[in-house]
């Protein structure tokens, strides 16, 4: 399992660990089932506190992403690719609403947002065949 | 719970008319990192020497381990692992000797730890101190101070003098020797983004007494830059509190504690927010630097617990 981690970044530490770990699982490059590596190995590697570590395993456990099993370690949970699509929904949703506040903010129009909102989808539908969405590493 | 290894409560230190530390309060859970961080000047080895018994506090109360450094200074000096910022030692006395000179000192020494430490730390058993490197000089200083197996340990800005590769290492060695045997650590730096991924708690020093102490989580959930217009910022700003105000024509960026409850109050009555993410130089740039506007409001935001 290979991460990088920007110190001083705006983004917390603990989130870049666990973007990471869900995009490693979304591409496919950590499968269903294999073992992550120990919270103390982890922690060790990237020369990152333990309990920032433990923190990310145990929130990504919540998010149905990894299972933690009591005195064995912590594995990529069996539904992992689906549960990440659900939040990466989550996170375009949320990350549209930005783009449309900042759009409000510059005085554009709705009317003007909408026709916008309309040429990029045909500007994607042009580019791409609409099937992006589940092209994520499957199991 | 559980009974903080370290407490000060309402410290006060002047040397000669100077005032060092104002009503310095603090305190340090077992088991935690535990970062001091303050601007040159602010206080952290005047505190660090206070803890140690090194010297005599002017007021207030200090706990270290149950003890009052003051009053069982050797009790300290005994239970603790201290590196102080650029310690001497003896320089014409070998590595191996100087370790083996030490060990008598302490009943807890431990010979095959302090062993290893060298070898892992890649001391030269029989170069002469005086002709160690300042890293290699840091490193010793660390061996000495963990080789007693202290529950607690106390380091005035041990990364001083260490190149890049070394920090690493050594933030490497306190995750793994002390973190993962359950050794609280304080430790005072000036490098924030190498704080940030080490320590469990922060507390900013500023002027001789702490504007902010958090989990070092928490603090970046709570302190937040906010972009809002102008008017909006004139709207609220009373009970906004902020640490920082940048104008830039109509738009005003604010940084203020709480943050996640401003963002809701503040969209809920309306106002389009920004909210900018902050690291944690950022957030130290704010407390100790930070200038809560004009002559509108002069009094700087008072410290706030940060709840979960």
């Amino acid at each position: 399992m290979f991460l990088h981690i920007e110190r001083g970044s705006s983004t917390p530490i603990s989130r870049q660990i666990a973007e990471q770990i869900a995009a490693l699982c979304a591409a496919g490059s950590l499968k269903a089932g294999e073992r992550l590596p120990s919270v103390r190995q982890l922690a060790q590697e990237l020369t990152v506190n333990q309990n920032t570590i433990l923190r990310v395993y145990e929130r990504l456990s919540a998010d149905g992403l990894l299972e933690m099993r009591h005195g064995d370690g912590t594995f990529v949970s069996g539904n992992a690719t689906r549960r990440r699509m659900e939040k990466q929904r989550r996170q375009f949703i949320d990350e549209l609403g930005l783009v449309v506040r900042r759009g409000t903010m510059l005085g554009l129009p709705v009317d003007e947002l909408r026709q916008l909102f309309d040429e990029a989808l045909e500007a994607a539908a042009s580019v791409a065949p609409p099937q992006a969405a589940t092209s994520v590493a499957g199991d | 719970m559980p009974e903080p290894v370290i407490r000060l409560h309402n410290v006060q230190k002047s040397f000669g008319r100077t005032q060092v530390l104002r009503g310095l309060n603090l305190a340090v859970e077992p088991g935690q990192i535990f970062a001091l961080l303050g601007r040159n000047g602010a206080g952290k080895t005047t505190a660090i020497r206070l803890l140690m018994g090194l010297i005599p506090r002017d007021g207030g109360a200090i706990s270290v381990l149950g003890h009052d450094p003051q009053q069982e200074p050797l009790a300290v000096r005994a239970a603790v692992g201290f590196l102080a910022e650029d310690q001497q030692m003896f320089g014409w006395m070998t590595v191996n000797e100087l370790l083996a000179f030490m060990a008598p000192f302490y009943p807890h020494w431990d010979r095959d730890l302090a062993a290893r430490y060298r070898k892992q730390f890649d001391l030269p058993p029989d170069q002469r101190i005086k002709h160690l490197s300042k890293g290699q000089n840091v490193r010793l200083g660390l061996i000495l101070a963990l080789a007693h197996r202290p529950e607690l340990v106390i380091l005035d800005d041990p990364a001083l003098g260490l190149d890049p590769i070394m920090r690493k290492e050594f933030n490497r060695d306190l995750i793994t020797h002390l973190q993962g045997e359950g050794t609280t650590l304080l430790y005072s730096s000036h490098l924030l983004y190498e704080v940030e991924p080490i320590a469990d708690s922060v507390a900013i020093l500023k002027d001789g007494a702490i504007v902010k102490q958090a989990a070092t989580e928490l603090l970046r959930q709570d302190v937040k830059q906010l972009v809002l217009s102008a008017e909006d910022f004139a709207e609220h700003r009373d009970w906004l509190a902020p640490l920082d105000v940048r104008r830039q024509r109509a738009e005003v960026a604010v940084t203020v504690e709480n943050a996640p409850a401003a963002i809701d109050r503040l969209r809920a009555a309306g106002a389009i927010v920004r909210v900018i993410e902050l690291n944690l130089d950022d957030i130290f740039a704010a407390y100790v630097i930070g200038k809560p506007d004009d002559a509108s409001d002069p009094s700087p935001a008072p410290p706030l617990a940060i709840s979960a």
